[in-house]
């Protein structure tokens, strides 16, 4: 055996036994065991858009991170797959799980195509042509889901009921003490997409595709020298994320049962996207659980700061006052993360993992 | 007379508005290290750049076994078997030494692990780093790490420049050992600063001055003869 099998043999001995490993199957089973562990509907509205939104993230990381270049236009495709499911589900009345899985499955087609098109049309000439382009397109879809109103409901969006037992009243009866209702298997259904997807985008980055697209985020040129088109490469890796965000889209929207431009289609979720990655690392994918989950845990639970207080030290009217600031205290986060992990969450435990390793 | 494996003939490249190559000509052949040799700014890092496509020529013909190649894009004159190790080495600082591999490996045929083999032979220090970060390698590993890169494809012409620059001169020394057992598997072309470098591994020279070849030779004639030297790379003694 040569030392590279041997190699590759020492790294799948030890696959199983990483603490990365079990740190893993304890995030799964946190997200399989939530609705156990909470009952309240708000705890599981968040984790469930933790879940939805590390997704999103995570296949914006693999254009950004992994790629190297810049979309400002990725929830374009999210708001593809929102609007395809609250089209059919809420405008066109097609309520069947057929409908729903077609709906999916045109978001995914359009979003996949539109990506190529937008892909071969800017990412030939400069990445920050490829960033412009993405967010005018963005904008431009903002605009029409606002004015087409006999399609998309306009500024008040679209609300719809799922089929069968996706329906919220819908009850499969008791499980270890919780009611199975509809939205409880939309729960599951979402988390199981979303795990089926993460895995997914694991395999990409790590495929010799994935392993390209690293090298062109290096260094284009090399890559280029090297005997790749890098372009081609790229706009895989666009299409491939654009396609995942739609389906994520659909998803959010199974999950909400709504769709408007401010909820799917925004520059704010954009940002928020742009955000939770930094917060989770680049590069990583990983970071992208420990970025939505910063973002939505603080956003959910920091404007209850007032209360809280209020109950903690109710005659201090001075600690009161300085609680309704939780917006301050939001950006006060954010720097401190920026501060202390330059290379986000994830980013920055993995440098200092790997540098206790090498000593 | 072997014909060339490569021949340059007149070329001109600007990069902007700056005509870095006025007329640039010579001839690689089978079997021999070419050293590309002239003072900073000389045009020979440009020359191996616009080989590659890099920084396309505007006149002047580039002909790989007698098939032009100018006018192609990088990844296909690559793909025709031409290897090339930039100035700054163009390593992927955050890819392993497997991943830097794996991603010049542009197919894996029969032969790619016997050519993994002979790379291993040449530098043992890549097959004890082969799961660290290229960027965690000393400036000696990063080096090697360039130079054994292309080989693990079926290249027939290897463009190494400057591979001295900021080396110590014991790693020097094992980097011109290297480069003579890579004689044995491929056409080199060879920029150099570091006249030791160069006189060790060359066989023929051409000497370039403001953007053109104005000598040529056999290195030994190079090693001889302390006006040239002293004229166009500032050598005496």
């Amino acid at each position: 055996m040569n030392p590279v099998q041997l190699f590759h043999l020492e790294e799948r001995k030890n696959r199983f036994r990483s603490p990365s490993f079990f740190f893993r199957i304890l995030l799964l089973a946190f997200f399989v065991f939530t609705p156990f562990m909470f009952r309240s509907f708000e705890v599981l509205d968040v984790i469930l858009k933790i879940i939805i939104f590390s997704v999103l993230v995570a296949s914006y990381d693999v254009i950004l991170g992994y790629t190297g270049i810049v979309s400002l236009g990725h929830v374009l495709y999210f708001g593809i797959g929102s609007y395809f499911v609250g089209i059919f589900m809420g405008k066109l009345g097609l309520t069947s799980y057929g409908h729903l899985a077609l709906a999916f499955l045109i978001a995914i087609l359009i979003s996949g195509v539109l990506s190529v098109l937008i892909g071969l049309f800017s990412l030939r000439i400069r990445a920050i042509f490829f960033a412009m382009v993405t967010l005018a397109f963005m904008e431009f879809t903002f605009i029409l889901s606002s004015q087409l109103r006999s399609i998309t409901g306009g500024d008040d969006g679209i609300s719809f009921k799922l089929p069968g037992i996706l329906a919220i009243d819908f009850s499969y009866g008791k499980f270890l003490g919780i009611e199975f209702t509809g939205r409880l298997i939309s729960y599951y259904l979402i988390l199981l997409l979303s795990l089926i997807l993460f895995l997914l985008m694991l395999r990409f980055v790590h495929s010799p595709v994935g392993r390209v697209l690293q090298s062109i985020r290096d260094n284009e040129q090399r890559s280029t020298a090297l005997g790749y088109r890098t372009y081609l490469f790229q706009v895989i890796a666009s299409s491939f994320a654009s396609c995942v965000a739609a389906v994520m889209g659909g998803c959010f929207v199974i999950w909400v049962r709504y769709v408007s431009p401010d909820s799917s289609l925004s520059v704010s979720i954009m940002l928020d996207v742009l955000l939770m990655v930094i917060v989770g690392g680049m590069g990583t994918l990983y970071g992208s659980i420990f970025g939505a989950a910063f973002l939505m845990v603080t956003r959910a639970f920091l404007p209850k700061l007032q209360v809280i207080i209020a109950s903690l030290l109710p005659g201090i009217p001075l600690a009161i006052r300085l609680s309704e600031r939780w917006l301050f205290y939001f950006g006060l986060l954010f720097i401190v993360i920026v501060y202390f992990f330059p290379k986000g969450i994830v980013g920055t435990a993995q440098e200092i993992f790997a540098r206790r390793k090498s000593n | 007379m072997v014909e060339p494996i490569l021949k340059v003939e007149e070329i001109h490249t600007f990069i902007g508005k700056h005509h870095i190559l006025q007329g640039v000509s010579f001839a690689v052949h089978p079997g021999k290290v070419t050293v590309l040799l002239g003072r900073n700014g000389a045009g020979k890092s440009t020359t191996l750049r616009s080989i590659m496509g890099l920084l396309p020529p505007s006149q002047g013909t580039i002909n790989l076994k007698n098939r032009p190649i100018k006018g192609l894009k990088p990844y296909e004159i690559s793909r025709l078997g031409i290897g090339f190790v930039p100035e700054d080495r163009g390593i992927y600082n955050l890819l392993t030494v497997e991943e830097n591999f794996r991603v010049a490996m542009l197919q894996e045929d029969g032969k790619t692990r016997e050519r993994m083999e002979t790379i291993f032979d040449i530098f043992p220090d890549l097959k004890k780093f082969w799961k660290a970060k290229a960027g965690n390698l000393s400036g000696g590993q990063k080096q090697m790490l360039a130079i054994a890169r292309p080989l693990v494809n079926q290249n027939e012409l290897l463009l190494i420049d400057e591979p001295s620059k900021g080396l110590a001169p014991i790693i020097i020394d094992h980097i011109i050992d290297s480069i003579h057992m890579l004689k044995e598997y491929t056409v080199i072309i060879l920029v150099e600063q570091n006249f030791y470098m160069a006189s060790s591994l060359g066989n023929d020279f051409y000497l370039f001055d403001d953007g053109k070849t104005v000598h040529q030779g056999q290195m030994e004639e190079l090693i001889q003869n302390e006006e040239l030297k002293k004229k166009y790379l500032g050598i005496s003694g």
